[in-house]
């Protein structure tokens, strides 16, 4: 993986990136999730349009019209989103009713809007980007394979700009069927214990992020993904493994590394991976969790790497390493910073 | 060095029958597999004709020797990856492979009987019935079983995903990251995606008509089709004969509505001239088109329109086989595959059933009856959906 990501819109609890406010404000811990905290939509979303889209939807555009602003650009050549869930709401909300209405007097609004495709799409008409768009539903790989799929279509189009990003909403069914399952646990934490006390299952989180990916920088700050692994795998040993060869296969020496940003979540079951490489690896870098500004979801990745970027406009680390699970599905990437 | 992705092997499972041998039989004697369907406990079962897979859960798991608990996409999709795949399984350890599938509904099917009952208990236990709610999840459960891959994913596009994965299957083996791949997709129907249909008012109360001028909607149909695709290495390596090869592929957007496409098919024809450009290829070059022709007024004329853009007054042969089996959703761009590869290997056109009147809106008209004994060198599939997504895939006879 050879890719440069050159601006990012990034909404999660910790704010949008493009609100004089981000990582600012107070994220809401007294609760058992962590909700997005939506940015003021005008100027980003037409009204009309605004009162017609669900959470996931309306931050998805946001994210892409941050990013796009950002870049500098109006209009990407290409869409590649991933999420894993898609939009839940509106899954809910056409179910509930064809449930109680026994299958008759059907709108279609929610329907139309519940496919997991409907981000993508209503980016493409807002922005009227006729090119290529896809959209990738691969559990806590959505939008790694988003990326892969952006770095495909620059292979034959190697001059475009490539609009790539993730995201996923959290619903009350959502958040409460997946508490009860043991992917979220239902406690009140804050993010001084997040990453200390051991407990079963994580913080509940939602977010969006967007990024313009080319093959060569477009602006003056950017990030150069150098190389992006995955991996699927339920053993703390074979993670161990992959994650060892991967630091083994860096193009620089793991001491040069000055940034580890980790997407520990508290949840004891994947503890074992980070607390190896908080502890025995990278001795040299600022190592940092980012899920105390984001919660957990399937597409966190993208709120890591969004952080990423806001982080470069400072300049500090060059060299960074950043380590990814959900549940089970892992990503490994190596960035180096320019500007 | 570019590589090429060769389709060796093809599986599938839809209403005409339940692997590529019985849907060939089907499609030569022109059986169209629309009915009313057993199987889904919907009040529009004797209103709303669909395209339903001739077998219950228990039967599809038969199969497959795969749990009958699971999602029904899981079961159609195991059924198909296992024809696919079977081949080649004990081969090809040493390759890279890649499995790419697709789906609109995920585990739709058990979280909508699951959620008629949460509604009322907010406590319910049981969340094994929606705990493979995820389209990712029916993909996962598909390669685990069957130890595909490397490198696994599941695309959402609509009616057009399975198309994608196919694509997005070629360009990986074709950038040589990947030896060997099954690519395609899956759908089961569900009372989500039949209510949601019908609320948008184009379902057809009778058996579907695509292209004819007095066409009624769509029928909703269930099913998964898949391609095994190989580079030059994992054909020898496993012994595999090509049938053709996925020449070309674009993937563009509409842009004009979130379910409805342009009047004049502006991303049907960015699709149809980006995959004819893959492939170098001119539109005369193209022996047959299999359709989206979902029997819908408007993709109909969008697509005619399209149709008739792209090619000029030298349209080839073409037709949709929806009549045969229904819009399979995410399988569709699969299933036409499949039906794509059969026509190469065999030199046939299949017939767009039940077409009786010439549309008004162009001047060319599909295939009604079985053409064979043609030499078909070049097939162009359509694969067009919700959310502007437009995909058109060109499958090519080497040599």
């Amino acid at each position: 993986m050879d890719l440069y990501i050159n601006g990012a819109g990034l909404i999660c609890a910790a704010g949008s990136n493009a609100a004089d406010d981000f990582l600012k404000g107070d994220i809401s811990w007294h609760t058992d999730r962590l909700e997005a905290r939506e940015p003021d939509y005008t100027g980003l979303i037409p009204p009309m349009q605004l009162r017609r889209m669900s959470k996931a939807v309306r931050m998805g555009v946001a994210a892409a019209k941050t990013c796009l602003a950002q870049t500098g650009i109006e209009k990407p050549d290409a869409l590649s989103v991933g999420t894993a869930l898609g939009c839940l709401y509106d899954t809910e909300q056409f179910l509930s009713r064809m449930i109680e209405r026994e299958e008759q007097q059907l709108t279609p609004t929610a329907f139309i809007q519940s496919t997991h495709n409907t981000v993508a799409g209503q980016i493409a008409l807002l922005l009227g980007c006729n090119g290529h768009n896809l959209t990738f539903v691969h559990r806590g790989h959505s939008f790694e394979h988003a990326l892969l799929n952006a770095r495909l279509y620059l292979n034959d189009h190697p001059e475009h700009v490539v609009l790539a990003g993730g995201i996923d909403e959290l619903t009350e069914t959502s958040l409460l069927l997946m508490q009860r399952g043991g992917i979220y646990h239902s406690q009140t934490v804050d993010h001084t214990d997040l990453y200390e006390k051991c407990r079963k299952g994580s913080v509940a989180g939602e977010g969006a992020g967007f990024f313009t990916v080319t093959n060569r920088p477009l602006t003056d700050t950017f990030l150069h993904i150098k190389s992006l692994h995955f991996f699927a795998t339920a053993t703390e040993q074979e993670a161990n493994r992959q994650v060892a060869q991967f630091i083994a296969t860096l193009p620089v020496a793991e001491d040069e590394i000055e940034l580890l940003l980790l997407g520990m979540s508290g949840d004891q079951r994947w503890s074992g991976v980070y607390d190896h490489i908080r502890s025995e690896r990278f001795r040299n870098a600022t190592k940092s969790g980012f899920k105390h500004l984001t919660g957990e979801y399937a597409t966190a990745s993208a709120a890591g790497l969004g952080l990423l970027m806001h982080e470069a406009v400072s300049g500090t680390h060059r060299r960074i390493v950043f380590i990814n699970n959900y549940l089970d599905h892992y990503s490994c990437w190596y960035l180096e910073q320019g500007c | 060095m570019k590589q090429t992705a060769h389709i060796v092997h093809t599986g599938i499972i839809t209403a005409i029958g339940n692997d590529t041998a019985a849907c060939t039989a089907a499609l030569h004697s022109g059986v169209s597999g629309i009915g009313h369907s057993v199987n889904l406990a919907t009040r529009w079962r004797d209103e709303l004709p669909v395209g339903a897979v001739q077998a219950d859960n228990a039967e599809l798991a038969e199969l497959t020797g795969v749990p009958a608990h699971w999602p029904r996409t899981a079961l159609l999709s195991a059924v198909a990856v296992q024809e696919a795949w079977q081949p080649f399984s004990d081969l090809a350890g040493t390759l890279r492979a890649g499995f790419f599938s697709a789906n609109t509904v995920g585990g739709m099917d058990l979280t909508e009987s699951f959620y008629a009952r949460f509604m009322k208990d907010r406590d319910l236990t049981g969340l094994n019935a929606v705990c493979h709610h995820e389209c990712g999840a029916i993909t996962e459960l598909v390669a685990r079983h069957f130890g595909i891959g490397g490198f696994v994913t599941t695309i959402s596009t609509a009616c057009s995903s399975s198309a994608n994965s196919i694509m997005m299957a070629a360009q990986m083996i074709r950038a040589g990251m990947l030896d060997v791949a099954v690519a395609g997709g899956a759908d089961s129907l569900s009372l989500f995606t039949l209510n949601g249909f019908n609320s948008l008012m184009i379902l057809d109360r009778q058996p579907c008509r695509p292209f004819d001028n007095d066409r009624q909607g769509l029928n909703l149909g269930e099913g998964a089709g898949y391609v095994t695709l190989m580079n030059e290495r994992a054909m020898q390596q496993c012994g595999a004969q090509a049938i053709c090869t996925v020449s070309g592929y674009a993937n563009a957007n509409d842009a004009y509505h979130q379910t409805a496409s342009s009047p004049e098919g502006t991303g049907n024809i960015l699709a149809m001239r980006g995959a004819l450009a893959t492939a170098s290829l001119a539109p005369a070059d193209i022996d047959y088109i299999n359709l989206h022709g979902t029997g819908t007024a408007n993709n109909d004329s969008s697509e005619g329109k399209a149709v008739t853009e792209v090619f000029g007054n030298s349209v080839p042969a073409v037709s949709s086989t929806k009549a045969y089996t229904g819009h399979t959703l995410g399988a569709a761009g699969g299933v036409e595959a499949v039906f794509s590869a059969i026509s190469i290997r065999d030199g046939v056109v299949f017939p767009n059933l039940r077409w009786q009147r010439q549309m008004e809106d162009i001047d060319w008209q599909p295939v009604t009856t079985l053409r064979t004994g043609q030499d078909i060198r070049h097939v162009l599939s359509n694969s067009f959906g919700f959310g502007g997504n437009c995909s058109s895939l060109i499958f090519s006879k080497q040599g």
